[in-house]
């Protein structure tokens, strides 16, 4: 075996911060088993009462709330991500690709905050999209998009899709062309060239991106805390109201390990369903 | 026949693929100059030429890959210069194969004849079949990258054949095989491709690839067509420099012309007259210098001052195995050493480094071109 003297030094720094990470996590845990004193920001003896309570229809129903919005960002996203993805690697006009990359990356360079108020700014009552559809006369009233999982939706696929891009731009980047010209060449035209062999091979692309979106979406709070207003309710915003309007620590960490947890079961789900499909794209 | 001039000869069959001044330019630059080319049906006919020659861009126009810029192509006599790549029935075998990594091998050869709704019965009796052909049978179940290069290339083979391709394009396929397997691969192609009588387009920068395989070869050099001819009559009667120099090994001795025939030219090299083809040098006037082509198997060894021999001294010997490449010194006929072509091993023995040597030139199969610049 080679010798790598700087190994330690350089994983040293990422260990630090994993071991921070890891002591939030137990402080988090240890929380989330402790009983709510009321007025106090003390808290009480051990309980499991607070996981007792999660049965409760109100957290049911925010899970499923949360999980149904998490895979329609994931899908939605997918579904916009890919032409881009596509168009930004296979095209030889280099206006188009960078105009691809700035409509793709610059999302991720606008805080969470900033982004979120543009989009109120752009589905509100008086907003843009608002506007716009009455002068044209096309709407008598405004139409709801704020305070909607619609507008929630819609504020979360702009935060996702640069990493769906990213993701699936890098899976199509490994494909050669030649095999889409070779489907071609053997009679099929370029929409069956492209379902039977480049879609089956950009799957990896396509299963790391939907797991990402999916991660990511649930556990956005900013986005659906002012666009859903109270009347989105995910796990983060219950979290946060918990927590920080109720002063309920313990539940609060409660909800937080429940919902890492549902994470994790249906991270582990979606890739136990997307397996077969990645067999399909193995190179 | 004048180099770089629309080339068009009557074929005895139908033209399986017939281009009619095609043009090609990327951008700014010509990257297919008015390709005229007529390809009997069953025929092998290669595009031999350096890389940037036009040659896998006059292939990728046949596929369909690309659009002309001019001039029509024809396969089986229909007209298919606006036909899209999948309705033109052809067969390609890539460079790197492009086999389907995410199918098997039965399921990569069956494709073209699934996209043609083939009834699954008759899919797999036929990739049966193909699998034969190519001397794969029972490797149905394997995945691409379980095969060596060899059975990929067999494989790419299969797939482009089974769906009875009115023409074969070959790019380059063998560019990627180590060198044993490539003399067998080029023999079996050979052989199926014979036996199947499919007319075959095949690319490549490999002269000795092109002059063992080849019924008829267009040899390519910047975005045109210099020379269409059989291998024998590309390595023996060059159209111009280019060819001479690119097809084979090829001396360049300085030689003046001396007196024309119709279709004759005397040449001299260092006094002795010799016989070229008077064709290239139409623009040369009668004693002005020419450069004369003579291959390295056409020059014989004698010893120095022998009648009728010009002098050198011999620089080096290679052994390349069944002959010996000896390189003569002879600053009066040429500025880089003259190569020599000898039979046996002997030669090394019979002409010792720095010994004084008579050359003597054969008296058919030598070619000259005006000195400098190319005539096309």
């Amino acid at each position: 075996m080679t010798r790598r003297p700087f190994l330690g030094w350089f994983v040293s720094p990422a260990g630090l911060v994993a071991l921070g990470l890891a002591a939030a996590l137990a402080a988090v845990f240890q929380y989330s088993l402790r009983a709510y004193i009321p007025g106090s920001l003390d808290v009480g003896g051990f309980t499991l009462g607070n996981f007792a309570d999660l049965l409760k229809p109100i957290y049911g129903s925010a899970f499923l709330q949360t999980v149904a919005l998490c895979f329609e960002t994931a899908v939605i996203t997918l579904l916009l991500g890919y032409p881009l993805a596509y168009a930004l690697v296979r095209t030889r006009n280099k206006a188009l690709k960078s105009v691809i990359l700035i409509i793709a990356v610059t999302p991720l360079f606008l805080g969470e905050v900033v982004r979120t108020y543009s989009w109120m700014i752009v589905l509100g009552n008086n907003g843009f999209i608002n506007s716009v559809l009455m002068g044209l006369g096309l709407i008598q009233k405004p139409v709801q998009f704020m305070f909607t999982s619609f507008g929630v939706v819609v504020a979360l696929v702009h935060v996702t899709l640069p990493v769906m891009v990213i993701m699936l731009a890098a899976a199509l980047s490994h494909i050669d062309r030649d095999y889409e010209k070779a489907a071609e060449s053997l009679g099929a035209g370029p929409i069956r060239a492209f379902l039977t062999v480049t879609l089956p091979l950009s799957m990896p692309g396509i299963i790391a991106g939907v797991t990402t979106a999916f991660a990511w979406t649930f556990s956005a709070f900013a986005t659906p805390q002012l666009i859903g207003g109270g009347r989105v309710n995910t796990i983060s915003t219950l979290v946060y109201q918990l927590g920080f309007a109720s002063f309920n620590f313990p539940f609060a960490a409660t909800l937080s390990v429940a919902g890492l947890a549902l994470t994790l079961v249906v991270l582990a789900l979606l890739k136990r369903v997307m397996r077969p499909l990645e067999k399909l794209g193995e190179h | 026949m004048p180099a770089g001039s629309p080339v068009i000869e009557d074929a005895p069959r139908r033209a399986a693929v017939q281009l009619d001044g095609v043009t090609k330019k990327f951008g700014g630059s010509v990257a297919l100059h008015e390709a005229w080319l007529k390809i009997p049906s069953g025929e092998f006919m290669t595009l031999l030429g350096p890389s940037g020659c036009g040659k896998t861009t006059l292939l990728n126009l046949v596929a369909g890959f690309l659009d002309t810029d001019g001039g029509e192509i024809f396969i089986d006599g229909t007209l298919v210069t606006e036909t899209p790549a999948h309705k033109r029935e052809i067969g390609i075998v890539f460079q790197n194969y492009a086999l389907f990594p995410h199918m098997d091998v039965a399921k990569n050869i069956g494709y073209g004849l699934r996209m043609r709704g083939v009834p699954k019965a008759e899919i797999a009796r036929r990739v049966e079949q193909a699998l034969a052909l190519v001397k794969l049978t029972g490797y149905a179940d394997r995945r691409p990258r379980q095969l060596s290069g060899g059975q990929q290339q067999r494989v790419a083979l299969a797939r482009a054949l089974v769906i009875r391709p009115k023409v074969l394009l070959l790019d380059e396929p063998f560019s990627a095989l180590d060198k044993n397997l490539r003399g067998s691969m080029q023999v079996e192609l050979k052989e199926i491709q014979r036996e199947l009588g499919v007319t075959t387009i095949f690319v490549t920068h490999d002269q000795g690839e092109a002059l063992s395989m080849s019924d008829r070869i267009a040899v390519m050099s910047a975005g045109r067509i210099r020379q269409i001819a059989t291998p024998d009559e590309i390595y023996r009667r060059p159209a111009d420099r280019f060819v001479a120099s690119f097809v084979g090994d090829v001396n360049v001795l300085k030689a003046r012309l001396g007196s024309r025939q119709s279709s004759e030219a005397v040449a001299t090299v260092g006094g002795i007259p010799v016989i070229v083809p008077a064709g290239p040098l139409n623009d040369v006037a009668s004693g002005a210098a020419i450069d004369l082509f003579v291959r390295p198997e056409h020059i014989q060894l004698a010893p120095a001052g022998e009648a009728g021999t010009l002098r050198g001294t011999v620089s080096t010997h290679i052994f390349q195995g069944g002959h010996v490449d000896v390189y003569v010194e002879a600053p009066a006929l040429s500025r880089d050493r003259i190569l020599v072509r000898l039979p046996g091993v002997d030669a090394i023995t019979r002409w010792p480094v720095g010994g004084q040597v008579g050359l003597r030139f054969g008296t058919t199969d030598l070619t000259a071109f005006p000195v400098e610049g190319d005539p096309a």
